[in-house]
């Protein structure tokens, strides 16, 4: 029995995950692409990558506390994130891709909820098992990340309308591509600070020269 | 009035200076007391030995030391023995270092009569190491590792040697490697166990009688990236060409103690492998440190403490000592620093550096340890360094005494007593913790624990849930039935509700 698929928009992400292989076809069909909730996924893995670092119980906790900095996390999700969005969007629409930025961006942050979802189970659980029933913890964590694998490799197959050979090759190259937006944007900063910080000595030389 | 006047100068003048001359004698040591928290970063704390005296030869009566480079205390007798290496003697004195006896020439007694009829008396040349024990019958031997002379040589206090321990002859014995002895342990069973500098396979393990038994607690290789490539090489090199490789071999021991329960403690002297710096050994020669599951084990200095002076240091701990107590005591050649462990390998205190001062050294050689004590031999200042055990050292110590013998409760004021003096010493949180778990005040003992000790934590944490479940098991239960039969209840009521609204839509077709 097919379910009724006109749903709200908050259902989607949920349905898909429900239905790994089909789920993907069904919102291309219905063309149920909502951005806004896209953009709440992506803020919800920033909040929950936090939440991992500061909730987790001591048991299980790395965290180095002393000095806390939100902007390495905040580059390991949502920058993360739109990197893959941006490099999966570069190559493939050089390779007959049918996916437009906004759907790319849409389905991927869809595929991520089980992650989310087993995340905060396991943030729950840091903080009422011992060290010795950690088994369960990374039993759900590793199941989470491996559905939500699974769901990506969908998410991509459909939105580009490819067999799953070129799917994976695709995700391979996506991953390549992302190294080389990452490294580039570190020499752009890079560079760009080193034109800023001769522009400064210039002004401060000139500065001098005319104060005296 | 004017008299009162005066008085009242006069007192506040004296206690001035008398806070003056406290705070001079508070700040004598040219070492700065610290210790390492949970994140394994340094914080300053107190001292827990301070200098008493340094001791040269001349003061012992021996005259002038030459790179003495061991220092033995034999408990049964209280005495000590330095090896005067440069000197090619062993100098004795008593627990107080005074009526030093000079030993330099030995005899060979009645055993050796006949097969070295010519040649009565031998003596030392470059001595290392030293080791003494007491039998049951009161005989005492003395063991000297006599490096330049290629032996160890048994001697009993009327100098006459009765055993002596040489190269072995055996296939094991590679014949392309040099046997100059370095240091030298025996156990209770009177097992020789010699460190050879050249030997990477352990220290060479004798028997009483001077066989040859094989060699006793090798360290591991280092696993670098080198040693992991090498691995992959050979999957694929010829036979002619895994031989030509560079070998990868461990590093050599280089000293080793006993203690009084006959575990063997070996230390590695190496700034750039971290494997097996420190081994606790059974007499299988199995290393107890690793097995016990310590996993957060540590020692010396962490790599990222740049403490002293602003430098980081690479360790290079070059001697260890086990006390009476059991606590660890591992000499660091690198920074001339003392680390005190507990039994457990617990940093209790460090103290001691590099520098010319009191309490300070340029070369480190040797340490000893009895009763409260730290003797250290520097082989280039030719003199030994008495530390005595500071008031807080002394509460410390005693706290962990009971916390050893399973007093938590009575250990409970000891802890209280160390926090009040130094909050950021984290043995005190979890010996209190454990007090308090073992009190069964777990919610306390939690707090205690949290970020200083993941097992005390676990412990605490496992008594502290089945009290919280059972406490409140009914309220829990009822509140689970209670929202799982509304769940029932809704769905069934959902879905007559359905069919309801479908019937309606079938009668209005």
């Amino acid at each position: 029995m097919r379910f009724d698929l006109d749903m709200p928009a908050w259902k989607w992400p949920f349905y898909v995950a429900r239905h790994p292989f089909e789920g993907f076809d069904d919102l291309r069909w219905k063309k149920a692409y909502s951005m806004k909730v896209a953009w709440v996924i992506v803020i919800a893995f920033f909040i929950i990558s936090v939440a991992k670092a500061q909730l987790t119980g001591f048991l299980f906790n790395e965290t180095y506390v002393k000095v806390f900095n939100v902007v390495p996390y905040f580059s390991s999700s949502v920058i993360l994130f739109l990197t893959w969005v941006v490099g999966n969007w570069s190559l493939c629409t050089l390779f007959d891709g049918e996916g437009t930025m906004k759907r790319i961006f849409c389905v991927s942050a869809y595929a991520l909820v089980p992650y989310l979802i087993t995340q905060v189970i396991c943030i729950a659980a840091s903080n009422v098992l011992l060290r010795t029933e950690s088994g369960f913890m990374f039993f759900f964590q590793y199941l989470g990340l491996a559905w939500s694998v699974v769901l990506m490799i969908s998410a991509m197959k459909t939105v580009h309308q490819y067999s799953l050979p070129k799917t994976l090759a695709a995700i391979v190259f996506t991953v390549v591509a992302m190294a080389i937006i990452l490294f580039l944007a570190v020499l752009l900063l890079t560079l760009f600070q080193q034109v800023f910080v001769f522009g400064y000595a210039i002004y401060t030389e000139l500065l001098y020269r005319f104060s005296i | 009035m004017r008299f009162m006047k005066k008085l009242t100068a006069f007192i506040c003048t004296a206690a001035v200076a008398a806070s003056a001359l406290v705070v001079n004698a508070s700040a004598d040591e040219p070492y700065i007391g610290y210790n390492y928290d949970w994140w394994g970063d340094p914080i300053p704390s107190q001292n827990g030995f301070v200098v008493e005296d340094v001791i040269t030869g001349a003061d012992m009566g021996a005259g002038t030391l030459s790179e003495p480079n061991d220092l033995f205390l034999h408990n049964d007798s209280g005495k000590f023995y330095i090896v005067d290496t440069k000197n090619n003697r062993i100098v004795v004195t008593d627990s107080e270092f005074k009526n030093a006896k000079v030993i330099s020439e030995l005899t060979y007694s009645e055993a050796f009569s006949e097969n070295d009829s010519k040649i009565k008396k031998t003596t030392f040349n470059s001595p290392m190491g030293v080791y003494v024990r007491t039998d049951k019958d009161d005989h005492t031997l003395i063991y000297v590792a006599d490096s330049a002379n290629e032996r160890v040589v048994a001697f009993n206090e009327d100098l006459e040697i009765e055993m002596e321990y040489v190269r072995p002859s055996s296939d094991v014995y590679d014949s392309q490697v040099t046997f100059n002895p370095n240091k030298v342990v025996v156990d209770s069973a009177f097992n020789v166990y010699v460190v050879v500098p050249s030997i990477t396979q352990g220290a060479v393990q004798f028997s009483a009688d001077g066989t040859f038994n094989g060699y006793y607690g090798a360290n591991r290789v280092n696993a670098t990236a080198e040693v992991i490539a090498q691995q992959f090489w050979k999957l694929i090199y010829t036979r002619e060409q895994i031989i030509a490789m560079r070998r990868n071999v461990s590093i050599e021991i280089s000293n080793v103690d006993i203690d009084e329960e006959g575990f063997i403690y070996t230390v590695t002297e190496s700034r750039t492998s971290d494997t097996d710096v420190i081994k606790k050994l059974n007499p299988a020669g199995t290393n107890i440190f690793t097995n016990l599951g310590y996993d957060e084990y540590t020692y010396g200095d962490f790599a990222s403490g740049r403490y002293y002076k602003g430098k980081s240091y690479n360790n290079a701990i070059c001697d260890v000592d086990i006390d009476q107590d059991g606590n660890i005591y591992l000499l660091d050649f690198a920074t001339g620093r003392v680390f005190q462990y507990t039994n457990e390998c617990d940093l209790l205190f460090i103290f001691g550096g590099l520098g010319t001062q009191k309490g300070t050294f340029t070369s480190v050689s040797a340490v000893e340890s009895y009763n409260g004590k730290v003797y250290v031999l520097d082989s280039r200042k030719n003199s030994v360094t008495v530390f005595k055990q500071t008031e807080f050292g002394g509460i410390v110590q005693n706290a962990i005494y009971l916390f050893n013998e399973g007093l938590y409760d009575e250990a409970k004021g000891p802890w209280e007593e160390v926090l009040r003096r130094d909050a950021n010493y984290w043995l005190a949180y979890i010996g209190l913790g454990n007090a308090y778990l073992n009190q069964g005040d777990y919610s306390t003992a939690l707090d205690y624990f949290y970020r200083n000790s993941r097992a005390g934590y676990n412990r605490a944490f496992k008594s502290y849930r089945i009290e919280f479940i059972r406490a409140n098991f009914t309220w829990m239960m009822t509140v689970i039935i209670v929202l799982i039969l509304a769940l029932i209840i809704w769905s069934y009521v959902k879905k007559s509700l359905a069919k309801k609204k479908a019937k309606k839509g079938g009668t209005d077709k």
